[in-house]
């Protein structure tokens, strides 16, 4: 609601924009202005029909037919699932291994190992994450603190860094079942602290698979404006 | 069979449960959430911070009374206030963090004043935030209102504001205490600190001048005020007004029986602010305050993911390189790449202009049609490039284009694109890795797309036109259809025209006509929309080149705006590191009939400009301009602008000449307010279109300078290194 009528109001305040005594620039020839507008006004219109979607579960059937890497991402505000094929991994020297996930509608989520740092075609994404104390309190299961910083996108191509004191603690074991099967997990939790100038907070959670180390569920927190990213790992 | 067919099924249908959750992700639907009571941290949502809201008078403050605080840094705002037969409706723009400046147009009803039954005035303001709100001590505020106009307005003050909050009352409670001279000052004094010598208001006077020497004189007067913002949405204030109000309740405007105001507020939306109140003990007022902070902009940005960077094979132990037998003839393999990404690059939404590849090193030279940003082209073209190269290329030179200017060379190592793309501060690694060089004039030995040329473009769309501030009819609008179309035979050549229609309107229903001293170089707008309702306001041809690797040209000749047609030509030298940059401008021009949509007046003059150019910190760009304006006149104009990084640019620019200002007229000498707001930043779809709007509190016809289209500053800057640094995290994009 708040961003149909955010839209709105930018195709209003342009409108009032195209009066004359003005100039345009740009080498969009093809596409007047009023042309823009009116796809920009169609596309609030036909939003406003649109309302929250449940998340989704897939049958059994269809996660026993899958044969590639399928990663689950519910966004708690939007509503709704989106799922991810894998396209990229790369592991490097130090054993970090560098995943890109990419849904069909064309938006990206970068892991490494199994903790988001990135993020394409969400808007306001993560583009680019430091996560070197949680990729290591992960690894070793344990308590501990640490530093994490994100830069994310403003939506106007411009970014804005968010430096976080972070505090992690091993919530002990617990059982979760996902995409059908059981894995038995220890429940890490990353608290973050922002360091200046607000003093926000946000709190990430990670389910690790006790064997292989393997990220299987996570909560984790992407941007202001977009709030958290349920994660799960429907086939590794 | 059977299970694999089951299989496609069952994947198409999480494609299309993906692409229906997706696309409602996408247009940014929120889920209908159960009331929260500490909603930050459980939807990770982090909240704006507060902002102060506006007075009548379209500056931070209480009522009719300024406060101490300023509004975030970059804030444009707009406040349209009426009571008691006065309307005002402010621009107020946060230049920096600590200076706010206003213009102002108010018109006063049945004031008596001159011959109007409507005084309407324009005022421009100015504050400067002395002291930050701390702990203890409260936000300090100096600031001088219509400082420089016919001062029916004018006044200085100082105000402090103190926040508090916590305690047993809910929400924000600020306290603002003041002292105001001149108007400020007239009811309620408690004496002069700085000399008595003020003189009062007489309208009619030509205005314009900084009355310097009266500011802070006169009786001063303490002013106070009350603001509560009871929740997220409801705010109340309350004050004691030090404004007697002596010009309107003598002449019967309104009836001013009490020295307290008092009113709400309702925050409509993030941006929208309403409000009602009671003052002076007899009228009823409203206020409507609109504030865009252009680092929130309204539609979020979005665009559609690129593939991950494609990285090399690992180079074998033992080899030396990787093989570079296929790149034997850098004149083959040119064509070969050309051929392979040009339908990459459109796309996209580029256009390649001309490629070339060696063994070593790829260059490419592109059009960007469709990202505002430079940089997220560039980012674009990288990745093409690293899909498509052998491994052997290991150095890219990409060079945006624009209207056949080439404007630089970003060379990046591939390698650091490869290593990069997941570090913590990519960005800033990136940027540090590479280098910005100037771009010759044109690249020897590339493959050219032959496809460029000849092209034609053609819209037909309405437009409107406005005038402002006729004292008769402060908003005047023109409505009609608009044909353009632009034919690009060769590289830098451009023959272009639009011709306008007007349906409809009420501009040439204007009566007016000032006495000018000078020759009616501008003031004859009126007879132009009352000669013709058709019109060409351009039909030219233009010629575009790079003279040297730093050089850039153009000639054009023809119609070249609504009131002048003849011959131009510029010269600009600006590097691509460079914060500074010069120009040199030279026309000819004869001014067009009124009736005669193609014929030309008596009227002829050669004008041109030296012109100056210095990029600063915090995206301020200044201009100098000194030269001959259109009246013969032999002057300089200064302008001043805010551009952030987004996009938006703020600025203002005045004028002074050889002419007095008696001769000049009202308003003593030429100034105005350039606002420029990108669409994506409204609209939130990747476009590089912009729209600009000049607003100029008079007319007149000194420092008039001629209207041509296609200067070249603004041509060079998208694509020089200020120019992609302010958005290059668009590179990783």
């Amino acid at each position: 609601m708040m961003t149909l009528t955010s839209r709105l109001f930018g195709v209003v305040l342009l409108s009032a924009l195209v009066a004359g005594c003005s100039s345009s620039t740009g080498a969009d020839a093809n596409k007047s202005l009023p042309s823009e507008l009116f796809s920009s006004a169609k596309k609030v219109i036909a939003a406003r029909g649109v309302g929250p979607v449940a998340a989704v579960t897939p049958s059994r059937e269809v996660i026993q037919g899958l044969t590639e890497p399928v990663l689950q991402i519910d966004p708690e505000l939007a509503g709704g699932s989106d799922f991810l094929r894998r396209v990229e991994s790369r592991t490097d020297s130090s054993g970090r291994t560098n995943e890109v996930w990419r849904s069909s509608l064309k938006a990206n989520v970068f892991l490494r190992n199994g903790v988001l740092v990135g993020t394409r075609g969400v808007g306001s994404d993560i583009i680019s994450a430091d996560a070197k104390y949680t990729t290591r309190a992960l690894a070793a299961r344990s308590n501990g603190s640490g530093t994490r910083s994100y830069t994310i996108s403003d939506g106007d191509l411009t970014t804005t860094k968010y430096e976080f004191n972070c505090r992690y603690e091993n919530l002990g074991a617990k059982n979760i079942v996902v995409a059908y099967q059981s894995f038995k997990t220890t429940h890490m939790r990353e608290t973050c602290v922002q360091t200046s100038p607000e003093s926000n907070t946000i709190a990430n959670d990670y389910w690790v698979e006790s064997g292989t180390k393997i990220v299987r569920q996570s909560r984790q927190w992407v941007s202001p404006k977009v709030g958290y990213f349920q994660f799960k790992l429907l086939r590794k | 069979m059977r299970k694999k067919a089951a299989l496609c099924r069952e994947q198409s249908m999480i494609r299309t449960f993906g692409k229906i959750a997706l696309g409602s992700m996408l247009f940014g639907t929120v889920a209908l959430a159960p009331l929260q009571v500490s909603a930050q941290e459980v939807d990770g949502v982090f909240e704006a911070p507060d902002r102060p809201s506006l007075n009548f008078y379209g500056t931070t403050g209480l009522i009719d009374m300024p406060s101490g605080e300023a509004l975030p840094d970059g804030t444009v705002a707009v406040g349209i206030s009426s009571f008691g037969g006065t309307t005002r409706t402010t621009l107020t723009f946060q230049a920096t963090p600590r200076i706010q400046a206003s213009f102002r147009y108010s018109g006063i009803k049945d004031a008596g004043i001159g011959r109007f039954d409507t005084y309407r005035d324009r005022s421009f303001d100015v504050r400067f935030l002395l002291n930050r709100e701390s702990r203890y001590l409260p936000a300090l505020t100096i600031g001088l209102q219509d400082f420089a106009g016919t001062g029916i307005y004018a006044g200085e003050f100082v105000a402090a504001t103190k926040k508090f909050s916590g305690g047993a009352i809910p929400g924000t409670v600020k306290a603002t205490v003041g002292l105001g001279w001149g108007r400020l000052g007239s009811s309620g004094a408690i004496g002069s600190p700085f000399g008595s010598d003020r003189p009062s208001f007489t309208g009619g006077d030509t205005g314009g001048e900084l009355s310097a020497d009266q500011w802070f004189r006169g009786e001063a007067a303490p002013f106070a005020g009350l603001e509560w913002q009871i929740n997220d949405k409801w705010g109340v204030k309350a004050e004691y007004s030090s404004d007697a109000y002596v010009t309107e309740t003598g002449n019967g405007v309104f009836d001013r029986k009490s020295r307290f105001n008092f009113g709400a507020e309702y925050q409509v939306s993030e941006r929208i602010r309403v409000g009602g109140y009671y003052l002076y003990g007899s009228e009823v007022g409203v206020n409507v305050q609109v504030q865009l902070d252009p680092n929130r902009p309204v539609s979020p940005l979005r665009l559609p993911a690129p593939l991950p960077y494609a990285t090399r094979p690992p180079l074998k132990a033992g080899q030396q390189g990787y093989d570079t037998n296929w790149a034997a003839s850098s004149a083959e393999v040119s064509q070969e790449l050309r051929d392979v990404i040009v339908p990459l690059l459109k796309a996209e939404g580029m256009t390649l202009v001309a490629v070339k590849t060696t063994a070593r090193t790829a260059e490419v030279r592109f059009t960007n049609d469709r990202y505002a940003s430079t940089s997220i082209a560039v980012g674009r073209v990288a990745r093409i490039l690293a899909r498509v190269l052998p491994p052997s290329v290991g150095t890219f030179r990409i060079v945006p284009v624009k209207n056949n200017l080439a404007q630089s060379t970003v060379v990046f190592r591939r390698s650091d694109l490869e290593t990069l793309e997941f570090a913590p501060n990519a960005s800033e690694a990136l940027l540090a890795a590479t280098q910005f060089e100037s771009a010759d004039p044109v690249l020897a030995g590339a493959a050219l797309n032959e496809a460029l040329f000849p092209s034609f473009n053609w819209s037909i769309g309405p437009y409107m036109k406005r005038r402002l501030f006729d004292p008769d009819e402060p908003v005047r609008v023109d409505l009609g259809i608009e044909a353009s179309a632009q034919y690009q035979p060769a590289p830098g050549w451009k023959i272009a025209g639009t011709i306008q229609h007007r349906l409809t309107g009420d501009i040439s229903d204007d009566t007016i006509r000032t006495p000018s001293a000078l020759p009616r170089v501008r003031t004859n707008s009126l007879l132009y929309a009352q000669g013709s309702d058709t019109s060409i306001p351009n039909l030219y041809v233009s010629r575009q080149w790079k003279a040297a690797p730093d050089v850039y040209t153009r000639v054009t000749a023809g119609y070249l705006e609504q009131m002048y047609g003849g011959l131009s030509a510029e010269v600009l030298w600006k590097p691509v590191a460079s914060r500074l940059a010069f120009g040199v401008e030279a026309n000819y021009v004869k001014q067009r009939d009124f009736e005669d949509i193609l014929g030309f007046r008596d009227y002829s003059i050669a004008t041109g400009h030296a012109s100056a150019y210095y990029e600063m910190r915090n995206g301020f760009t200044g201009q100098l301009d000194v030269g001959r304006y259109l009246a013969g006149d032999v002057g300089a104009t200064v302008t001043l602008e805010r551009e952030f990084a987004n996009g938006w640019k703020v600025g203002g620019f005045f004028t002074l000449t050889d002419v007095s200002s008696e001769d000049f007229g009202e308003g003593s000498f030429d100034k105005g307010i350039k606002v420029t707001v990108p669409v994506n930043w409204l609209l939130g779809n990747p476009t590089s279109q912009t729209r600009s709007t000049t607003i100029r509190p008079l007319q007149r016809d000194g420092g008039a300078r001629l209207n041509v289209p296609g200067r070249l500053y603004d041509q060079v800057r998208s694509g020089h290194r200020a120019g992609l640094v302010g958005n290059w995290s668009g590179v990783w994009e």
